[in-house]
């Protein structure tokens, strides 16, 4: 072996160990980040399958099962036996299904309507001439920045007013719409923002055709630019969805009744400051997790993809 | 068609017409793109006009007026000037809450902008099981406030929180320690709780703007033998800085209007330790019956403060930040 032959296998050594080593450090950091993120919830699971006697005790049980390996004989030890009763509990003791229905109502409503009227208004803002555009996109947009808690007390009042009139069942304490419009109304400049987006960067060319083709453009609108804008609608419905699921301070206030309470307003009440009653919370928060996580898993991609249209390109 | 006289339809002519006809003319009658717009953007003005901008004047007419009692939210009100603010800034609880609120949001807002931005970096390259790393990761943005409150709160129970629990195996505790019920700590641990889950939203929306940027910009930076931190400086931060603008805006206002996490968490102790403006204003507004100050007067004069607040914050912002797009 020469000593050139040799010197260069050294180098490629060095570089396959420099490899491994930035390999190692990624995939490192990325389960890094994956427990610190999931860990909670894996700890929320574990804790609402315990029983009561595994639950208050410290040092806690980290896994129901250990499992070892001695003289090839495999054996599997229980550390405490795994228990459903929680969420019998929370289900039969508790509405949490009804909270569960409360939100999923709420938040669809909240999505629909953003989707419907957001893209209306993305769309003349992006694709319609009309004097004092940019004033009104801008108009729009400082709605965004209007803090919650000044619109609370007004709505609030408002709503005790409307009590028993006609417009009760619109925006009245302890009904459905009385959270959906504000949500939607709140959620509205965000949505315009990513329809706008979006919009701008459909070609031209696009509707033109449609034109040509003798449409109007109201026809225009339904045939082609509709079917076309749907990742952004799949965006808008996504985050408008999961923000109408978590709001609490609306929720708290506007659901006085124990049956219209949405989920985060139905756990946040539940037992005292002193005395909770941990396994029958961690059960809710958990199933209140569940539908959460398949979002999660089946639309992140969506999820990214649309905030690369809109925010990406702000 | 049109009677001369009376300038109405004449109804009895349309079956003359016949439905082509009367398509014919519907046809004829387009839009213009005027009215079109108008037509698309008025539900969504109406209720921006009914739910943001009422509401506002509102707030700030209720702060100049006596107080409602909730229960009797009808009854007469007299103007009272700045009775209100005079209350509020005499309240020590008012300007501990204020102290509470701008350190919550100044000190998690920009550990967020870095650890998310180190996130967003991390996610960017392709790898195995990415999409089951990034939901994994993302997951806790999508979690609800006062969910995450109530997660934590049992992590961090003073007597058998998992936490703890951690913390004494590796022999940094030797006993439970509890993190939400010292009045020294208890901040520092909303805090740390609020980096925890908002980190991944920094990431998600600054992976956005990475992603915008064009490969062949790296490409060439590569060529001319440029190191990562020049490449990380002179490409990937100035193009950033939209997108920078845009998380900073998203999560400095929310941060300061918190509400849900010290309210299921510590609901606002131990003492007022926790008690951020947007919970003292609640507070004030729900919790106190008295006709003068109490009740709405006080909770709408907490209320239009904190509006001016984020303003501020907003156009400090953007006046500090935003360029112009130039084409």
């Amino acid at each position: 072996m020469s000593l050139v032959d040799s010197a260069r296998e050294m180098t490629l050594e060095d570089v396959a160990l420099w490899d491994i080593g930035k390999r190692f450090g990624f995939y490192g950091s990325i389960a890094a980040m994956v427990t610190i993120s999931m860990f909670p919830v894996f700890w929320i699971l574990l804790s609402s399958l315990k029983p009561p006697s595994e639950l208050f005790v410290f040092p806690q049980e980290f896994l129901p099962y250990v499992i070892t390996i001695q003289d090839g004989q495999l054996t599997v030890v229980q550390q405490f036996p795994l228990t459903l009763e929680n969420y019998r509990a929370a289900l039969q003791e508790r509405p949490v299904g009804r909270y569960l229905i409360n939100s999923a109502i709420v938040a669809s409503g909240t999505a629909i309507i953003d989707v419907v009227l957001g893209s209306m208004a993305g769309y003349a803002l992006s694709r319609l001439r009309f004097p004092y555009k940019l004033h009104v996109l801008l108009l729009i947009l400082f709605a965004a920045l209007l803090p919650f808690i000044s619109r609370l007390i007004p709505l609030y009042k408002l709503a005790i007013d409307l009590q028993g009139t006609v417009f009760g069942p619109f925006f009245g304490l302890n009904q459905y719409l009385g959270l959906i419009l504000p949500y939607a109304a709140f959620q509205m400049p965000f949505a315009v923002w990513i329809f706008q987006a979006y919009f701008n960067e459909l070609p031209d060319s696009l509707e033109e055709a449609g034109l040509m083709d003798g449409l109007s453009r109201v026809g225009v609108l339904f045939r082609i630019i509709l079917p076309v804008s749907m990742p952004a609608m799949a965006t808008t419905a996504i985050i408008v969805f999961i923000y109408a699921w978590n709001e609490f301070l609306f929720a708290l206030t506007f659901m006085t009744q124990d049956s219209k309470r949405t989920i985060t307003v139905g756990i946040a009440l539940f037992g005292g400051q002193f005395n909770s009653p941990w396994g029958i919370i961690t059960a809710a928060v958990f199933m209140s997790l569940v539908p959460l996580m398949v979002f999660m898993l089946v639309f992140q991609k969506k999820i990214v993809e649309g905030m690369t249209a809109g925010v990406g390109k702000a | 068609m049109v009677d001369s006289t009376t300038g109405k339809q004449d109804i009895t002519r349309i079956g003359e017409e016949g439905l082509r006809g009367r398509l014919e003319r519907y046809r004829e009658l387009r839009i213009t793109e005027e009215e079109l717009a108008v037509v698309l953007l008025m539900p969504v003005l109406a209720f921006l006009l009914a739910v943001s901008f009422y509401p506002i004047v509102d707030t700030v007419w209720a702060s100049l007026h006596t107080g409602y009692v909730v229960q009797l939210p009808t009854q007469t009100t007299e103007f009272v000037g700045i009775e209100n603010y005079r209350a509020l800034f005499t309240d020590g609880s008012f300007w501990n809450a204020l102290g509470v609120s701008l350190f919550y949001t100044f000190v998690s807002v920009p550990v967020e902008l870095v650890f998310g931005l180190g996130l967003a970096l991390l996610l960017k390259a392709d790898f195995k099981w990415k999409y089951f790393a990034q939901a994994a990761i993302l997951f806790p943005w999508a979690l609800p406030t006062v969910i995450n409150a109530k997660i934590w709160a049992w992590l961090l129970n003073p007597d058998y929180g998992v936490i703890s629990d951690i913390l004494v195996r590796v022999g940094i505790l030797s006993q439970p320690y509890p993190f939400l019920s010292s009045p020294d700590v208890a901040l520092y641990s909303m805090t740390a709780i609020t980096i925890w889950k908002t980190t991944s939203f920094m990431a998600l929306i600054l992976l956005a703007g990475l992603s915008s940027i064009p490969d062949h910009l790296y490409e060439s930076a590569r060529m001319d033998g440029a190191s990562r931190w020049r490449q990380f400086r002179d490409i990937t931060l100035p193009l950033l800085k939209p997108t920078i603008l845009v998380a900073l805006i998203f999560r400095t206002l929310p941060a300061f209007q918190a509400f849900g996490l010290p309210y299921g968490l510590t609901g606002g102790g131990p003492g007022e330790a926790t008690t951020t403006l947007v919970l003292y204003t609640q507070q004030a507004a729900y919790n106190n019956p008295g006709p003068t100050n109490g009740g709405f007067a006080l909770g709408s004069a907490a209320a239009t403060v904190i509006t001016m607040i984020a303003l501020v914050i907003a156009l400090i912002y953007v006046a500090t930040l935003y360029e112009p797009e130039v084409r």
